[in-house]
């Protein structure tokens, strides 16, 4: 029995230690295999990595623009920064928001309209913006999900905004006058309510609750820094 | 009307509409994550809103024989579409390995392994068979109708669990205990009538004669002359589901064990009646507890998968987005065509792209460009999926070229041939990308094609060639279904190294090391054929093996045809040489290919020598892809005993790269010359190990499982045959995947 042992642990061992490649060809199943089961056994044993916190003298510190994106299913937050790719200036300007682990969420005017590497991702949707930028128009809205085997969910919602007022809010130290823009949308057998605070004087969206598709759920989203 | 009435009297119970929609409510147990932020106030938040989830309904659960059903006894119900179930019942020393796979909507195929303890006949001390079940459902469901299905269980060969039925299964909503709010208890009945096995307690009938169960049988062949003969009985049976975990079960089983309770000895069987308590442990598996037959526990683990919804979702580095290039009156400058005389900006082109293109997983093999157009080969490494390849290097193309290249041409290449063209325009690209339907948006304004033969202005790759690759890493080598052990493995550790000297040339080797492993225990081969395949054992003697070692050269002979030359050490038992050539235009579901080898048996060292056997083996398929993800192969031709005959195979492919098949061979053998099992037939299925690592990989796992290896139709395995790696390229496919042409 022992020594059944003593080679059932040699070969586990060796199962590691031998997995090794090199040259163009992408790496063998079992070493994807063994490398994802590495990657996930020091991810578990790695320390819980404590992120300071955030302060209005640390982010002043900061060049650019960040966004703090918080997931709330996983209750996971990230700074993204941004990248302009549409329309810049405009109000209805598409900026991609890359996190440092290649993740992105893709806002035109402040409303999402996709995200990356999330998985279930929003490939893209249909979204009418208030003339002026001022968060999204009433209507019918079409979210586009990366859903079962490569194929597309198409998500029609109908959608009612409200202004609800004027709305002071808090982000790390800064106290700001917005408006609150609420977007309550049926379909697909449930409910979906957006929130955005929106700059009274210049239409930035500075604040947001929004939803990402069934497999995602909602993101918070408030921009920290200028 | 009468059974409404008995039911409303004893459950107060609604009609139960079928599971009406994929999309429903959650209770409101999401909604208490939503957490606050920042000052804002708590009254602006949405409190009673449901959001839009994908929840798929639970799976009917699984009797003893791995099909939807109460305990031992088989219901109508059907499963998910595609739903691949494994799991392995036993009770009263009888065990069974099941295996189902859900092939359309309507129809579902079994695979069974199965050992009786104390069998003590036949000289089996324990009894070991294989068997194969198919299921049709003859009428869905409705409101006040049944769901009504008919099955064939064991139906090859005068099987031990041989057994028809037509069965019926309506579905009652039920007050809930413990579900999660909103969510309905679920109230199954079942009631049918079976033959064979399932007639033989309390039969209420006789329709025509069955012959017996004849244990000395070759078996195999589908036993028609016995299906609904012989005595005929009622059998019913309750599930209660009162949530979504839990689950009662009732039945009265109309099998009476004859043979295991009568002839031999295995049970005992006192009670018509059993009784079950299930458990959902985990979203795919389901155990279960049984008391039965009035005399025997009996325990059913139950593991459910879709190959649709992988266990954990696909996650892609996000891509750099799609420049927008100035406008030509904004900025004239940029729009020069003046490079394009230049072979040096061609060549820095090159130099540019290359380094992008790999941080993608693809790799450069050539660029033909001028002031308009380019045509990028590549080779895709990373993505099972070509549409997101091709998605991939268009956008490295639109950051890196001039301005005035206006047409992208993304090719393909597999192992030195060129798959098909797909053609976009960037100014398509720049617009779409951020299209409320970018994905349909550009599938329409994009061209699939078969891709020219290379310019001869292209610009190869800098120093791709010679390309070496090398691997170790571990493999394991099973073996199933010996009489005396069902299941056997070698294991130990694989050196695979390639050579590419120029493209479409490829020098490959693999040595394997054995580290351990019981195969070389098996039985010795018993076949009256030439042992083309039955020396298995022989060749597991030998612990350093030279797996394979071969040479093959790739190429397009011609438009929509690919051909492929291999010679060397094909595979473990086999060398010699092979060429093949294919017939596949890039739209068309049909592709004819003839293949053609002259091989001789290796030395079971496994080392260079060879055996004194040689035959010439070769093969015309037509492949057909009949849609919805079905795709039919038959193939004519001479196969590695001599035997001239043909194979059938269907398979369903899933656009994630999933494939579940069955095949079978007909040759010129004859039964009793055949052995056990009449004729070649097996199952295979192969799972991408990106669907359970979330990571995209072009890298799967799979086997081919027969329930006897014999030695008539078999065929020489040759690595590198074309047809499967031209048609996930193909526009079927490409289309079938658009939905991550953006990703």
């Amino acid at each position: 029995m022992s020594a059944f042992l003593f080679r059932l642990r040699g070969l586990a061992l060796l199962a590691l230690l031998a997995a090794c490649q090199g040259g163009t060809d992408a790496p063998t199943l079992q070493l994807q295999v063994i490398d994802a089961a590495r990657e996930s056994i020091t991810a578990k044993l790695a320390p819980k990595s404590e992120r300071p916190p955030v302060t209005r003298a640390v982010l002043d510190t900061l060049d650019g623009a960040f966004l703090e994106i918080t997931r709330e299913r996983e209750d996971l937050t990230a700074f993204l920064f941004p990248t302009p790719v549409r329309g810049a200036g405009t109000a209805d300007e598409i900026i991609v928001w890359r996190t440092e682990t290649d993740e992105t969420v893709t806002l035109r005017g402040g409303v999402l309209i996709a995200t990356r590497g999330l998985g279930g991702d929003v490939l893209s949707s249909e979204v009418q913006l208030r003339p002026g930028g001022l968060g999204p128009a009433s209507g019918q809205r079409v979210l586009h999900v990366a859903d079962k085997d490569n194929k597309q969910l198409t998500l029609p919602l109908a959608c009612d905004v409200v202004d609800r007022g004027p709305a002071r809010i808090e982000i790390i130290g800064w106290s700001l006058p917005t408006h609150h823009v609420q977007e309550r949308c049926e379909g697909g057998g449930g409910t979906v309510v957006n929130d955005y605070w929106v700059d009274a004087g210049n239409g930035l969206v500075w604040q947001s609750r929004q939803w990402a598709g069934p497999h995602i759920g909602y993101l918070r989203l408030r921009q920290v820094t200028r | 009307m009468f059974l409404h009435v008995f039911l409303h009297v004893f459950f107060p119970v609604r009609i139960h509409m079928r599971p009406r929609l994929l999309l429903r409510p959650a209770g409101a147990g999401l909604v208490a994550l939503a957490l606050s932020s920042g000052a804002v106030a708590a009254e602006d938040r949405p409190v009673s809103a449901a959001e839009p989830l994908l929840v798929p309904m639970p799976p009917p659960s699984l009797n003893f024989y791995g099909s939807p059903g109460v305990i031992d006894m088989p219901s109508a119900k059907m499963l998910p579409d595609g739903q691949f179930t494994t799991g392995i019942s036993t009770f009263g020393g009888q065990t069974r390995y099941n295996l189902t796979f859900q092939a359309t909507p309507w129809m579902s195929a079994s695979f069974r392994y199965n050992s009786i303890q104390d069998w003590n006949m036949g000289g089996f001390g324990t009894y070991y068979d294989r068997s194969f079940d198919v299921r049709f459902r003859l009428m869905k469901e409705g409101q006040y109708r049944p769901e009504l299905t008919l099955g064939l269980q064991d139906f090859v060969g005068t099987g031990i669990y041989a057994g028809e039925y037509i069965v019926a299964t309506k579905t009652f909503a039920t007050p809930s205990w413990g579900a999660r709010a909103g969510q309905d208890g679920q109230l199954s009945l079942t009631a049918g009538i079976g033959w064979g096995r399932l007639g033989s307690y309390g039969s209420i009938g006789s329709s025509g004669a069955r012959p017996p169960y004849d244990p000395d049988s070759e078996g195999g062949e589908p036993a028609y002359d016995q299906w609904f003969r012989g005595p005929y009985a009622p059998f019913a049976g309750i599930e209660w589901r009162p949530n979504e975990k839990l689950g009662l079960k009732l039945e009265y089983s109309s099998d009476d064990y004859v043979t295991e309770t009568q002839t031999t000895d295995v049970f005992d069987r006192k009670s018509p009646f059993n009784f079950g308590i299930e458990y959902q442990v985990s979203p795919r598996t389901r155990l279960g507890a049984y008391y039965m037959y009035g005399s025997e526990l009996g325990v059913n683990l139950q593991v459910q998968l879709n190959p649709k919804s992988p266990p954990t979702r696909m996650h892609i580095k996000a891509p750099q987005a799609v420049p927008v290039r100035p406008s030509r009156s904004a900025n004239p400058a940029v729009w020069n065509t003046g490079w394009a005389a230049s072979e040096s900006v061609k060549l820095q082109l090159r130099d540019l792209l290359d380094p992008e293109l790999r941080a993608d997983g693809l790799v450069l093999e050539s660029l033909t460009v001028n002031a308009d157009t380019a045509e990028l080969r590549f080779r895709n490494l990373r993505y099972m999926s070509y549409a997101n390849a091709v998605g991939r290097a268009a956008r490295v193309l639109s950051r890196i070229m001039p301005a005035s290249v206006e047409t992208f041409r993304l090719v393909p290449l597999s192992g030195g041939m060129a798959l098909s063209a797909t053609t976009v325009r960037r100014s398509d690209l720049e617009a779409l990308e951020f299209d409320g339907n970018a994905t349909d948006g550009l599938l329409a304004v994009t061209a699939f094609s078969d891709a020219p033969a290379q310019a001869a202005s292209a610009i190869p790759a800098g120093d791709l060639y010679p390309d070496t690759s090398w691997s170790l890493s571990p493999y394991f080598s099973p073996s199933y279904f010996d009489p005396d052990r069902p299941f056997r493995i070698d294991v130990g550790v694989a050196l695979r190294g390639s050579y590419r000297p120029a493209p479409g040339w490829i020098v490959s080797g693999s040595i394997r090391q054995r580290i351990a492993g019981n195969v070389k225990d098996g039985p010795p081969s018993n076949s009256r054929l030439p042992h083309v395949r039955t020396d298995q054992v022989e060749y597991a003697q030998y612990d350093t093996t030279l797996n394979n070692l071969f040479v093959a050269k790739q190429w397009r002979p011609g438009r929509n045809l690919y051909a492929r030359a291999t010679v060397g050490y094909l595979e473990t038992m086999y060398g010699g040489l092979s060429g093949e050539v294919l017939w596949k235009p890039v739209s068309s579901p049909l592709a004819l290919g003839v293949e053609a080898n002259y091989v001789k048996k290796r030395d079971f060292d496994q080392l260079f020598g060879f055996q004194d056997y040689d035959v010439f083996t070769g093969h015309a398929t037509a492949y057909y892809e009949f849609g919805g993800g079905f795709m039919g192969q038959v193939g004519v031709g001479r196969y590695l005993a001599g035997d001239v005959g043909a194979t059938v195979s269907l398979e369903r492919r899933f656009d994630n790269g999933w494939v579940v098949g069955a095949f079978a061979t007909k040759t010129n053998v004859s039964a009793e010359e055949f052995g056990e099992g009449s004729f070649d037939k097996g199952i295979m299925f192969r799972i991408p190990i990106g669907w359970f690592l979330g990571k995209p990989s072009r890298q799967a796992f799979g086997t081919t499982i027969r329930p006897v290896q014999r030695d008539g139709g078999q065929m020489v395995h040759v690595p590198g045959r074309l047809y499967g790696q031209v048609r996930t390229a193909h526009r079927a496919a490409l289309q079938g995947q658009w939905a991550r042409v953006w990703e």
